[in-house]
């Protein structure tokens, strides 16, 4: 964390190699958000390129009251997320598309890359599936806290909400992707 | 005294539980209401198998290029590390290799064609000279065998149109012959008429020929000349 502050620091004293290695130093998280949140690795390729191009151009209004580097990136990651969930939900009501979800399922299986389909296991292909069904609401809930491993206050600070709040959508969050799952035929052992 | 526990309740303080934030008394009375109600038992079952999954999604690796692309998107220029990187993948590309394929092909056919002995390769077969020497070579005799072969091709003609020639019978010749303005000979019985010199020439030759037989066999002279004048 230190780490990031400083090399924000020399950023914004035009130091390019400070910027070359906080992206790689965070590229991998923010494409991780990403793709569990859209479960499309093109759309997630853009998603983080599209962060990196904001955090970039607000660097200079990036504080550490706001806490670490790493949450006001993810915090800036959430808010293009949920912008471009509400664009592509525009875009498949404009293309009559319903949001039932086997027919969002199939749409995303056929786009879905071979090499994607591998890396999936079938549990985890089941998940992430699962995921991409919640609102985005609940959905960011459970990213945040349940694969990035993000603290409660953290997770506030990112979706500026309060702790309750926070609290409720991961519960939620959790007893909706069970629910999912179960439809999808997925079962405890 | 045991706290009593509803379904509402286990909802609501499921994630506590699972991530074991429930105090003692709470944990207890989860546990007594979940073990005897039917529909939370699955409920706590489905969530937890569900968080198991969750914590075993692996971290996706992100393309390589990409932060290629991100740094071009920010500081514009790549630095020239990367952009070496991204230069070597560049070469990767189908376009790229099928040109080198097709230049590559090429140089072979010219080396070969210029007689460039690929099984003992030497650096002097290379030389501009001895290149435009075996190229020289090599085209002059190219021409010698094609005008030889044409001019092969124009004799062959030549005898075969000779020959369908001297093939076409008389009687076709005659088929040939106009018949609306026959000409009578003196001496011409069979009204065959000579429609051409050559014809002509042809038919002066074979009686000259005949003539040369009467006077060797004058057995025969008698007859012939009884047959020619009755």
């Amino acid at each position: 964390m230190e780490q990031d502050a400083q090399l924000v620091q020399q950023c914004l004293q035009g130091v390019g190699s400070a910027w070359e290695e906080l992206v790689r130093r965070h590229t991998r998280r923010i494409f991780n958000i990403c793709y569990r949140f859209t479960g499309n690795r093109t759309e997630a390729e853009d998603l983080t390129q599209d962060v990196f191009l904001r955090v970039y151009r607000t660097l200079a209004s990036y504080r550490s009251a706001y806490g670490g580097f790493a949450t006001w990136m993810t915090s800036v990651t959430r808010n293009l997320l949920i912008d471009h969930y509400r664009r592509t939900k525009r875009d498949r009501v404009t293309d009559s598309l319903d949001d039932a979800m086997p027919v969002v399922e199939n749409k995303e299986s056929v786009a879905r890359r071979p090499d994607e389909q591998a890396l999936l296991g079938e549990l985890s292909g089941q998940v992430q599936s699962a995921l991409t069904r919640l609102s985005p609401e609940l959905r960011e809930a459970v990213i945040l806290r349940d694969l990035q491993q993000l603290e409660y206050i953290e997770i506030q600070r990112v979706l500026e909400v309060p702790e309750g709040t926070v609290k409720s959508r991961i519960n939620r969050g959790r007893i909706e992707l069970a629910r999912i799952l179960q439809q999808m035929g997925v079962r405890p052992a | 005294m045991t706290m009593t526990w509803t379904c509402e309740q286990t909802e609501a303080r499921l994630s506590d539980y699972l991530d074991g934030l429930l105090d003692a008394a709470e944990w207890g009375a989860f546990n007594q209401h979940v073990n005897t109600c039917a529909t939370c038992t699955p409920l706590v079952a489905s969530v937890a198998h569900t968080l198991g999954g969750l914590y075993a999604l692996e971290q996706v690796e992100p393309p390589p290029q990409l932060e290629t692309a991100i740094l071009r998107a920010t500081l514009g220029a790549v630095p020239s590390k990367l952009d070496f990187w991204a230069w070597l993948r560049s070469l990767q590309s189908p376009r790229f290799v099928y040109g080198a394929v097709s230049v590559a092909a090429t140089i072979v056919l010219l080396l070969t064609a210029t007689g460039f002995n690929w099984r003992k390769p030497k650096l002097a077969d290379l030389a501009p000279a001895t290149v435009y020497h075996r190229a020289n070579g090599y085209v002059h005799v190219a021409y010698a065998r094609s005008t030889k072969f044409v001019s092969d091709l124009r004799v062959v003609y030549e005898i075969q149109s000779r020959m369908n020639e001297g093939d076409q019978s008389p009687a076709m010749r005659e088929e040939t012959i106009p018949q609306s303005s026959p000409k009578k000979e003196p001496g011409r019985t069979d009204n065959t008429n000579p429609s051409t010199p050559k014809q002509q020439n042809r038919a002066n030759d074979i009686s000259r020929r005949l003539e040369v037989l009467a006077c060797e066999f004058p057995i025969l002279s008698g007859s012939l000349v009884d047959r020619r004048v009755p």
